[in-house]
């Protein structure tokens, strides 16, 4: 009986996925005479001399649509709170040392994070400070910085962090990225964009790209921090 | 002057973070200040381009219009920025106490209340998708809020059904950027005009479709609703109820303004959409035991009711919704407030074991019964309004009269079930201790009557629209109310009040994680074939 219920279900999901990908398909199909390229022509032709950018991934980022990508470090801004909220009844008690159970982690494994630790550093602040240059930008390189200090919680188990200070300094970085989005409302009459003007070239408009850019990688390391720190005092 | 719509979205924001990072011990204050400029804001903004919205739009960065983001607003956005703005005073007083300590609850509070004002004024629908997001992370930690089980299941239920229904929506505006190369609502709507009538635009209409009624809990899909929304704080429940699930319905008002353009016929589908929410919300609400369950239930109706108001593009009854949305949010948002307090005093959430009420709490009482008689549909108190709207434009379709009929004696029956609290001697001895409470009730009650009596300046001031053609003074509209209440009392004692074997098994039956998707699938593939298979 059970069994018959469950292969019903299985038949009506089968079913209702299907007639989903057939509409889906008819209407990818339609796409290929419909296809409306107006976005990705002007963002090939005008992105660089208007955003200063030649990764036109950061040019849309942290230009053409920078009002987004506020509401999406918001997004972590939110997430870091809430898990510090939900996970925590006392912050001073996260505050207090964890510890990763030495003897389960293999020496060699600790031995190699030294080494990698430097270098995934400055790899993550390469990606952050090159983000209008070369695939990457604050939200990916702070995510590798992140990354980097996961590791030094293998190489040193005893280490402790405040928890409190880091998530003030993510707060007060992300207002200070609201601030250095809106200079462009003195300089150039509206809000959130480039405080240069496009008649500036490609390397002076870059300077608010490589500020921004090491903002947004500075507030997702650390948000990304906090998260981790707390799921790993959590999980012990 | 137009720059002033950005303020409007980023002084809760920093404010909120300013509170999360302070340690002074009366950051209420402040919220309250940082509200009064909020409002003043908004104020300022409105009288300057009252008459002319068209020049409201802006795009930031100063781009192209069909590059960057852009904010716009209208009368319908205006009056939902003043119905936020009101909510979220009103769940400031009522938490005026309880915010002295919680610095982070106040964060999560004020910076929704940005949020929010960000995706009424969004012209962009990536943007709209942005905020829909960030909104429903930020609910979803405020159900969780004071850390019970019961919360926590019901704040990631909320979570994991939602979800789902964002990406669908996301895939919905990633089709109309491939067709149109765009996704500026006011530039799309020009293009809207001279498009043909292809499957991909109808598809993408379904996605988004799809994606809203999970938002605005619409009939098969409402099921994250009573569990998000009864075991919230009361003062989320509130603002959950009254505001945010309108979230989904002004989002339906923007997509079938856009769609219209393209000719889509989605009045006779969203009806009955409509009508099918509004029972089994009905149906539910009857069943239940829990004070705030009741409530929760009630939402789901009275969102089917709008529903069935706003389905019609372009008759009175329209306006009706539209008016109707309003007037749920301040008669809502009441009884959810009014329940937080005689929860709080009685501690227990069950009708059956609350008695006395109206002794114990004789102020609280009058608001919850101006709650009650606002919901029922009473004269002079605003539900009857926008409800008789409705009820006029549908005089003379048959069934669909009738529907409406029904649902408004089950609504009757529901309340006159609620309102057995009230009865019966003093039992505990309420002193009069937190007057922020009674404010934030009394001004939500005041708003009941005052749009039940002048609603005729007020829905030609915000809406231009005019509803004084409608009679609705005469003494038919008593007896008609007299009749609903009669039938109700009959069929609460003789079917509700004796938990008939029915009426029991609606209040057990629950609904797992596997099958709501499952449901979800079906409303897709329902969506599917009558917009895309069918036409």
């Amino acid at each position: 009986m059970n069994n018959s219920i469950r292969f019903l279900r299985q038949f009506v999901l089968i079913a209702l996925l299907g007639t989903i990908f057939v509409a889906f398909t008819m209407s990818m199909n339609e796409l290929q005479t419909l296809y409306n390229d107006f976005g990705q022509q002007y963002f090939f032709e005008e992105g660089l001399s208007d955003t200063g950018s030649r990764n036109l991934v950061t040019a849309i980022l942290l230009d053409y649509r920078l009002f987004d990508s506020l509401f999406e470090a918001g997004i972590l801004l939110i997430a870091v709170s809430g898990v510090i909220w939900i996970s925590k009844h006392d912050i001073e008690e996260k505050n207090a040392r964890f510890m990763i159970d030495k003897y389960k982690t293999p020496d060699l494994f600790i031995t190699f994070s030294r080494l990698v630790y430097p270098l995934m550093l400055t790899f993550g602040f390469y990606v952050i400070v090159n983000g209008h240059l070369s695939p990457g930008g604050g939200f990916q390189g702070g995510t590798i910085v992140a990354t980097a200090i996961l590791i030094l919680y293998y190489i040193d188990p005893n280490k402790e962090t405040n928890i409190g200070l880091i998530v003030t300094v993510e707060k007060i970085i992300y207002l200070l990225i609201i601030v250095v989005a809106s200079i462009s409302l003195v300089t150039r009459g509206t809000f959130f964009t480039n405080f240069f003007d496009p008649s500036h070239d490609a390397d002076t408009m870059a300077i608010y790209l490589v500020i921004l850019n090491v903002l947004i990688g500075f507030k997702v390391a650390l948000g990304l921090w906090t998260i981790f720190t707390a799921f790993l005092k959590e999980g012990r | 002057m137009n720059q002033l719509a950005v303020v409007l979205v980023f002084l809760p924001v920093i404010v909120s973070i300013v509170i999360y990072l302070s340690k002074w011990r009366h950051m209420n204050i402040v919220a309250i200040a940082s509200q009064l400029a909020l409002t003043i804001v908004a104020v300022v903004y409105f009288t300057h381009f009252y008459g002319d919205f068209e020049s409201t739009h802006i795009v930031l960065g100063g781009w192209d219009s069909r590059i960057g983001i852009s904010l716009a607003n209208d009368e319908l956005s205006m009056s939902f920025i003043f119905l936020s703005l009101f909510s979220w005073w009103m769940v400031l007083i009522y938490t005026f106490r309880f915010g002295h300590t919680e610095h982070s609850f106040l964060f999560f509070l004020i910076f929704l209340q940005g949020v929010f004002l960000g995706l009424l004024q969004s012209n962009d629908l990536f943007n709209v998708f942005v905020f829909l997001e960030l909104a429903t992370i930020i609910v979803t930690i405020l159900i969780a809020y004071n850390k019970k089980g019961e919360s926590f299941r019901s704040a990631l239920y909320y979570l994991i059904v939602n979800v789902p229904a964002m990406l669908v929506f996301l895939t919905g505006i990633i089709l109309v950027y491939f067709t149109f190369g765009s996704i500026n609502i006011v530039a799309l709507t020009e293009q809207f005009q001279d498009v043909d009538d292809t499957i991909i635009l109808r598809f993408s209409y379904v996605l988004m479709m799809a994606g809203i009624s999970v938002k605005a809990a619409l009939f098969p899909v409402f099921t994250w609703l009573p569990k998000a929304h009864g075991v919230a704080q009361s003062a989320i429940s509130a603002l959950l109820s009254g505001l945010i699930v309108k979230a989904g319905v002004y989002l339906f008002f923007r997509m079938n303004f856009l769609y219209e353009g393209a000719g889509f016929a989605y009045s006779d589908f969203f009806f009955m959409v409509g009508v099918l929410t509004a029972i089994s919300g009905v149906m539910f609400a009857l069943s239940q035991k829990e004070l705030k369950q009741i409530l929760a239930f009630h939402t789901i109706s009275q969102v089917g009711i709008i529903m069935m108001g706003v389905s019609s593009a372009d008759s009175d009854m329209f306006y009706g919704g539209i008016l109707h949305t309003f007037n749920h949010a301040l008669f809502k948002s009441l009884l959810f407030l009014g329940a937080g307090v005689i929860i709080q005093v009685y501690r227990t959430k069950k009708v059956g074991e609350i008695r006395g009420v109206f002794k114990t709490m004789p102020v609280v009482s009058i608001f919850m019964i101006v709650g009650m008689l606002s919901i029922t549909g009473a004269p002079f108190f605003n539900g009857f309004i926008s409800k008789s709207i409705i009820k006029y434009g549908l005089a003379e379709q048959g069934w669909r009269y009738w529907a409406l009929y029904v649902i408004n004696i089950g609504t009757a029956t529901s309340f006159i079930k609620m309102s057995q609290i009230f009865f019966g001697p003093k039992t505990l001895s309420y002193p009069l201790k937190n007057m922020a409470q009674n404010v934030a009730m009394m001004a939500l009650a005041f708003g009941c009557v005052l749009l039940g009596n002048f609603y005729i300046p007020f829905s030609e001031g915000f809406f231009g629209i005019r509803v004084e053609e409608f009679d609705l003074t005469s003494f038919d509209v008593l007896l008609d109310y007299g009749i609903t209440v009669a039938i109700g009392l009959v069929f609460y004692f003789t079917v509700i009040a004796r938990d008939l074997k029915p009426v029991r098994m609606i209040r057990e039956s629950r609904i797992s994680f596997e099958n709501a998707n499952l449901v979800f699938l079906i409303y897709i593939v329902a969506l599917t074939t009558y917009f895309v298979f069918l036409s």
